[in-house]
């Protein structure tokens, strides 16, 4: 009797579980799910990116609960994600750098995603494809291997590429047969996302200056300083002043000021740093407030 | 109060005088401060002389001008011991070396005995005339004109006695509208003379003055470095007049001597001062660096073959070199 009523109880506690973890997943219509790599045969030690692509119709400002497969076989070295999301839905794109230790068949399990199916509103785990791919040996080690083995491998090289020639050749046929039959929506293309940091502006970089310049006061930290305002204005650490200051750039009379306050603190004598490095710092100041 | 007088009031007493030739200014302002002295290479007419005579009226320093010729003799320039038949005695009579201003006139063309007498004046700052030595007035500066070693009657100074000179100038051509006005400043009018600016004193101050001047540890590596580039050039390259890419060190027999780094550093010094700072900037010694350099690298004949020019071939390697 005991017995039965706890199991009873696991049941109904199981279900509330169920019906919890139901209300917090999103409700969403899945187009498309893909995993990709950037490199059909990976080298060993050489970093590549799995590249997971989600599209579903809903515009949400960020996917959840989306899993990503374990990769026991891969180091992971990064991620990076975006989510775009535009009037014909949202487009979520997870890079993920990783880099195979040892040569052999990388089998890569799919990536998953919980939601509720926006058609009919019940809870539904998505599956991505898995990916299978080939870590191949470092070059160095196939030029240590003999000329015979070479040869060997261009041979079966050749047979291969053979083989995979006509493969695609009869796939090809068979997806246009199908695409003319059914028009279907093909999946975009995925590309390898390049998820640039956002730049850096010239008021940030001249705020980050002038506090580095506050706060250590060296002759150093001037230095330092001199360097990242010429790359901001584009020139280079192996230029002089006069270099630097006969660019379109720095025609301003603020630029020019702050140029040669930062020269100053760079190259003057031990008993006139402090002052230069507070002239340097009003300078900043003075073309960071010109800047807004 | 009257202003104390500074190099460039008399830069622009020289600028009244002499038109154009902003570098032969500089380049006698910057050896007066340094204390060395300057080797002025260019045609006859390009206002050498004119210079030079113009910086001793505006300094109130004696001046003496020694025309090189083929038979000059060496006590001809230092000085002689003449026997007075009176006090039965030898007199000692002082060359023309004794002035605060000296213009060596077309040095290459004396012979190399001569040359060596002046040049070891320049470098000792003293001069022994039988028994005894006589030191030099101060400031000494010596102007020395070389006419370019293709002129006819010449003889070549050697790379030794060349670095005895603190920089070398090439004067030359002045422009259209600086020869017009040569043309009204000389030719249609009475020549003004240069106005006295400044005191002997004055420039023993700016020369202590210049001394003062920082150099810091980043330029003192970066002056180090254009000089040793001169010694192994193997990674510059240049164009040839034919287009083809050569390499810096198939054009240079041998390098510049610390004698070269000595002089990059007080003439980076002295252009600071010029320029109003005690500190010298990178750009100081990047301006200073063909002057300091270009008597002082050995060339081979394939800069003349190739139809290199030895500005060029510098300007190479100091563009190669990183600034601070």
């Amino acid at each position: 009797m005991a017995r039965r009523l706890v199991a009873q109880l696991g049941l109904v506690a199981a279900a509330a579980l169920c019906v919890a973890h139901a209300q917090t997943l999103q409700r969403l219509t899945v187009e498309s799910f893909v995993l990709n790599s950037d490199a059909a045969r990976p080298r060993v030690d050489v970093p590549f990116h799995l590249i997971v692509t989600l599209r579903v119709r809903e515009r949400v400002p960020e996917i959840d609960n989306l899993q990503l497969p374990i990769l026991a076989q891969l180091e992971l070295l990064g991620d990076e994600r975006q989510t775009v999301s535009g009037p014909r839905g949202t487009q979520y794109r997870e890079v993920i750098t990783v880099v195979a230790h040892s040569a052999g068949t990388l089998a890569i399990a799919p990536a998953t995603l919980q939601a509720i199916d926006a058609r009919d509103g019940k809870p539904k785990e998505w599956f991505s494809n898995p990916l299978t791919l080939e870590a191949g040996v470092p070059a160095s080690q196939i030029i240590h291997d003999g000329g015979a083995a070479i040869l060997a491998g261009a041979v079966i090289l050749l047979r291969l590429l053979l083989v995979v020639i006509g493969a695609a050749f009869v796939v090809g046929v068979a997806i246009l047969l199908v695409r003319r039959a059914n028009r279907t929506v093909p999946v975009p293309p995925v590309t390898t996302p390049t998820v640039a940091p956002r730049p850096r502006t010239r008021a940030e970089l001249i705020g980050d200056a002038l506090v580095v310049l506050r706060t250590e006061r060296t002759r150093a930290a001037a230095t330092r300083v001199r360097g990242a305002v010429w790359r901001m204005l584009g020139a280079s650490e192996g230029e002089t002043l006069g270099d630097v200051l006969r660019r379109p750039g720095t025609r301003d009379p603020a630029v020019r000021e702050m140029l040669v306050g930062l020269e100053r603190s760079a190259f003057t004598y031990d008993a006139d740093l402090q002052g230069a490095i507070e002239d340097a710092c009003g300078a900043l100041e003075r073309y960071a407030s010109a800047l807004g | 109060m009257i202003a104390p007088t500074g190099p460039d009031d008399l830069r622009a007493a020289l600028a009244k005088t002499i038109v154009g030739q902003e570098s032969v200014i500089e380049a006698l302002l910057l050896a007066l401060l340094s204390n060395g002295h300057v080797l002025l290479e260019g045609a006859p007419g390009l206002a050498k002389t004119l210079a030079c005579r113009s910086l001793a009226a505006a300094l109130t320093a004696d001046f003496k001008r020694i025309q090189f010729t083929p038979d000059l003799l060496p006590s001809d320039i230092v000085g002689t011991r003449i026997f007075d038949q009176r006090e039965s005695s030898f007199a000692t009579v002082l060359g023309p070396i004794f002035a605060n201003v000296v213009l060596a006139d077309e040095i290459n063309r004396a012979p190399a005995k001569v040359q060596s007498a002046l040049l070891e004046a320049m470098q000792e700052r003293q001069v022994t005339i039988g028994p005894q030595s006589h030191a030099l007035p101060d400031p000494f500066v010596v102007m020395a004109t070389m006419n370019p070693l293709d002129s006819e009657g010449t003889y070549a100074l050697p790379i030794a006695q060349m670095d005895r000179f603190l920089m070398k100038v090439n004067v030359g051509y002045p422009t259209s509208d600086e020869e017009l006005m040569i043309l009204d400043r000389f030719a249609m009018a009475d020549t003004q003379p240069v106005r006295c600016v400044a005191t002997l004193d004055d420039v023993r101050t700016w020369r202590a003055k210049a001394h003062d001047v920082h150099i810091d540890e980043k330029l003192k590596r970066y002056i180090v470095a254009l000089v040793a580039i001169t010694r192994a050039a193997k990674s510059v390259t240049i164009r040839s007049a034919a287009g083809a890419t050569l390499r810096a060190a198939e054009l240079i027999d041998y390098g510049a001597s610390p004698r070269a780094t000595l002089a990059l550093a007080f003439l980076a010094r002295g252009r600071a001062l010029l320029h109003g700072r005690d500190f010298a900037l990178p750009d100081d010694v990047r301006a200073v660096a063909a002057a300091a350099l270009r008597h002082r690298i050995g060339f081979n004949y394939r800069l003349t073959t190739e139809e290199v020019g030895s500005d060029a071939l510098i300007d190479a390697l100091v563009a190669a070199v990183p600034a601070p």
